[in-house]
């Protein structure tokens, strides 16, 4: 019965993220970006688009800022008034961040959602219920890192026409209009490696899940895994950089560390460290 | 012996609060002041004193149902998320507090108010038939004050009516 | 010059006599502006069947700029709904009898306002035909809403605010519709039989009545305020700078008293015109509804700059870049121009000749209430073309459909508004007998007349010194 659900589990069901939370998490997946290697090729946002069925929109709609980019390559110059110091050649200081859904743990998208069409799944995964969606659009909103995209057409239907529909990835959905969608770590991906694990008897170990961006980088300089997993090598890298979940400040006084995670003063626990760029002084 | 329903309408309110006065002083034996039903196109708050206090259970119905909306409302909430597992959202708990005791408090007022108005439809006996005595001039600008009693104190009661220049009688057998 | 409230010899059959006429027999004008909200609403229909065909694209939303004038406009009618609330619950509970004559058709506002409102939420959805996954009903999936998300919160407040609010204009009008009933003939005899429901004016039906009122009052006030501050939770529980403010739910309180006053204001003189309801709606009435409009004016104001202040020392520094883009961005002929209409404009209430003066308050009444929608505009897009990521920065503009929304909406509220006072009593008949019976008794004209005269007025000539005895 309910009520008595709610008597014997109160203090489990009381447990927020601070005291651990509900989930016992089988798998923690996240990823390490360097931007020392990031060349901003914008391969892997092109892999993203392939992989996970984005429409491509056009020029026009594209710069009204109806595109859907789950992955994009964030450029930054140096300006002048900005520290600096080349004025003619300003691309030199030019830096990039590629941005996807952090998949953060305290998700600032998540509890705004009036139907509950987006949740966290025991892995550590920031999920997306298409088929739940209304399209209140309340999520993108409340997103700090602005991540999260909206089918503002039926693209589809414009987005491959014959033979380029043959090209689409059969292993996830094509959305419709009016709902919300965001990078999912290539979820689908996720899924196959579980499966392939599970039918061969074992445990899902480092390497058996790459996502698009992290297997197309010229550079290598995505790595993905699962955090959970003590000798995966992002949780080699996270540990190296000092960088861990649940923290809201990187002490900053070695230089030798690199890593951050993108407004983790806001508290939302994302999963994917960036190592900061080193430059000539 | 035959029952009657006399009903004297006044234009002067004054006038017919004192005809109340004179019944609850019993110029009539036998007629008491619990008798008396006021029609008025207006409230008087004072006319308690006259008639007596008797009553109004509403704010009881008020009462209730705002504590069974509050604590329904609760209930309902926490048992909706604690079987709705794959919601823990945000890094909050199963059963969040503060949204809880929001949507209860809308509950608590929602329940409350539907239930004032069902202790005020039950109370007023409204949904039931106008008495046959009703008259239009009441919704106008008239007062009646209408009584239910012996034959033998009609005429007594219509001789106080006409004391306090009463602008119409009417009578009817009570069934 | 009018000192009284109302003239308290009128004679009672003439309260029912203008009451009732005004609800007869609609005149050529009454067609005209009836068609003319209809062809507005119509607008409104079209570029929603066109949205819903195609999507959300055409109305040039975009990422970043999720929400725009669909939910400026939502809170703009919430905040509307306010005032009707004000006048009849707040006001009856401190006992200022002045309202009685002006509330009902406040509390139809009230209730189209929030009518109005609720289409918003619904026609801003990427997925309309989906919107009832926002109700909390059994479903087998054991699926239910997310309780945390304030939009679901809106849903239960609305809720709550429309059916409470629709109970109490319904109660309040009762007596009324009764008054109707005796008086009606043919089809309108036949429903206000069914709405007054027995109505007869027994004491005991008085009696019940008056703790209604009472009991009812005192939930709607707090639930009038706890509606606009759940809307205010949309933005303040939310992560984004310039939502992300805890003095938002009594900001948002005291604009839509605001808005609402200023909606009274503007309501007030259109009935007054068209339905010659001079004696009723008097304007020593206006002119308290104008000083209760300042008064609620400076709240506002305080409470801005409070915001302001808040921002500026709270140091947290993307909230801070919001706040100075809005005073210099792209965004700030709007906001200045909301600061204006806010909190200068209301200084025309604080001389006594304008506040006595109708055509000068039905002006500056619409400027308050295109102030207070640009607040609400204000509030909405800037954070979203400002936030934390500079990648995400962007400028957006509404088209045309959500233009032509937007104005059908005050179409459909037009036209709430217009069946209402031909259907229903627009001024209370009742309680103007009421207010007129305790002003015989309790008036005290000298006192009255001396709170209003400063030196230089004439004095007033004493019209008539004997005060008619009728229904006293």
């Amino acid at each position: 019965m309910s009520l008595k659900n709610i008597l014997e589990n109160w203090s489990h069901y009381r447990r927020a993220h601070e005291d651990g939370g509900h989930h016992e998490y089988e798998h923690m997946w996240g990823m390490a970006i360097d931007l020392n290697k990031c060349t901003g090729c914008n391969a892997c946002s092109v892999a993203c688009y392939a992989e996970n069925n984005l429409p491509t929109v056009g020029k026009d709609r594209m710069r009204k800022g109806q595109g859907l980019h789950w992955l994009r390559m964030e450029r930054y110059w140096d300006e002048p008034d900005l520290g600096g110091d080349e004025k003619e050649y300003q691309e030199r200081g030019g830096s990039f961040l590629p941005m996807m859904c952090q998949q953060c743990n305290a998700a600032t998208c998540e509890p705004v959602c009036p139907v509950a069409a987006t949740y966290h799944t025991p892995d550590g995964l920031n999920a997306q219920v298409y088929n739940r969606c209304i399209g209140s659009r309340y999520c993108s909103n409340n997103c700090p890192y602005r991540l999260r995209y909206f089918n503002f057409y039926s693209y589809y239907e414009e987005s491959w026409p014959e033979p380029l529909n043959m090209q689409l990835n059969p292993d996830l959905s094509v959305r419709d209009k009016g709902v919300m969608e965001k990078c999912t770590f290539c979820i689908q991906r996720i899924r196959t490696g579980k499966d392939a694990a599970q039918r061969e008897g074992r445990e899902v170990k480092d390497g058996d899940v790459v996502t698009a961006c992290a297997q197309t980088c010229p550079t290598e300089a995505i790595v993905f895994g699962d955090l959970l997993d003590k000798d995966a090598q992002v949780t080699k890298l996270w540990k190296a950089q000092e960088v861990e979940l649940g923290k809201t400040k990187q002490d900053k006084s070695n230089g030798e560390l690199r890593g951050y995670r993108v407004l983790e003063g806001l508290n939302t626990d994302p999963c994917v460290m960036y190592m900061d760029r080193v430059r000539e002084a | 012996m035959k029952r009657y329903y006399v009903m004297g309408l006044f234009s002067n309110f004054e006038e017919a609060f004192s005809t109340i006065s004179e019944i609850r002083q019993h110029a009539i034996p036998g007629v008491s002041v619990d008798d008396v039903t006021l029609k008025s196109p207006i409230e008087h708050p004072e006319i308690e004193e006259i008639l007596g206090d008797r009553g109004s259970p509403v704010p009881k119905f008020s009462l209730f149902g705002a504590i069974f909306g509050a604590i329904f409302g609760f209930l309902f909430l926490a048992s909706a998320q604690a079987n709705f597992l794959t919601q823990p959202q945000g890094g909050k708990a199963i059963i969040t507090l503060p949204s809880n005791i929001v949507l209860s408090y809308e509950m608590l007022i929602l329940f409350g108010v539907l239930s004032t108005v069902i202790g005020f439809m039950v109370n007023a006996r409204l949904m039931t038939k106008r008495h046959p005595l009703y008259s239009e001039k009441v919704s106008l600008d008239q007062i009646g004050v209408m009584l239910e009693l012996d034959e033998k104190n009609v005429d007594s009661l219509k001789e106080l009516f006409k004391k306090h220049k009463v602008l119409e009688i009417r009578e009817e057998v009570s069934l | 010059m009018q000192t009284k409230d109302i003239n308290e010899n009128i004679a009672w059959a003439k309260i029912n006599e203008d009451v009732l006429r005004s609800m007869e027999n609609p005149r050529m004008g009454y067609w005209v502006a009836l068609a003319a909200c209809v062809a507005m609403i119509l607008c409104a229909v079209l570029a929603e069947i066109y949205q819903y065909q195609v999507g959300m694209g055409p109305s040039d939303l975009n990422w970043p700029h999720m929400w725009d004038l669909y939910i400026a406009t939502f809170v703009f009618w919430i905040g509307m709904s306010h005032s009707g609330t004000l006048l009849s619950a707040i006001l009856h509970i401190i006992q200022a009898d002045w309202r009685k004559p002006i509330y009902r058709f406040a509390e139809a506002m009230t209730l189209f306002s929030l009518m109005t409102a609720g289409l918003f939420p619904i026609i801003h959805l990427g997925r309309v035909w989906n919107m009832y996954w926002v109700l909390p009903y059994v479903s087998d999936r054991g699926i239910w809403p997310n309780f945390r998300s304030p939009l679901v919160w809106d849903a239960f407040a609305i809720t709550t605010y429309m059916t409470s609010s629709a109970l109490f204009l319904f109660i309040g009008m009762i007596p009324d519709l009764a008054i109707c009933r005796d008086n009606a003939r043919g089809w309108r005899q036949k429903l206000y039989t069914v709405l007054s429901m027995g109505w007869q004016g027994d004491d005991r039906q008085w009696r019940h009545f008056r703790r209604l009122y009472l009991m009812m009052a005192c939930f709607l006030i707090p639930l009038a305020v706890s509606v606009h501050s759940i809307v205010s939770a949309d933005f303040a529980m939310s992560i984004m700078p310039g939502w992300h403010v805890t003095s938002f739910p009594p900001y948002f309180v005291a604009g839509a008293l605001y808005s609402g006053c200023a909606a009274i204001i503007t309501l007030f003189i259109l009935l007054r015109y068209f339905f010659r309801f001079d004696e009723y709606m008097t304007i020593p009435i206006m002119e308290k509804t104008c000083k209760l409009t300042f008064a609620i004016a400076m709240v506002w104001t305080y409470l801005n700059l409070v915001e302001f202040a808040a921002t500026w020392y709270g140091h947290d520094l993307v909230a801070k870049e919001l706040l100075m883009q809005k005073f210099i961005g792209p965004y700030a002929p709007f906001f200045w121009a909301m600061l204006f209409l806010g909190s200068v404009l209301p200084f025309t209430f604080a001389f006594e000749k304008l506040r006595r003066h109708l055509p000068t308050m039905f002006v500056v009444s619409l400027f308050l209430n295109l102030g207070m929608w640009l607040e609400r505009w204000m509030i909405v897009t800037p954070t979203l073309s400002l936030s934390h990521m500079p990648f995400a920065w962007d400028v957006m503009w509404p088209s045309m459909i959500q233009w032509a929304i937007v104005f059908g909406s005050f179409g459909w509220f037009g036209m709430l508004f217009l069946i209402f006072v031909k259907v229903f009593p627009a001024v209370s008949m009742y309680e103007v007998k009421e207010m007129v019976f305790h002003r015989r008794h309790y008036h005290n004209d000298e006192l009255e007349s001396k709170s209003h005269r400063r030196e230089g007025d004439r004095q007033p000539a004493d019209a008539d010194p004997s005060p008619s005895r009728e229904g006293a």
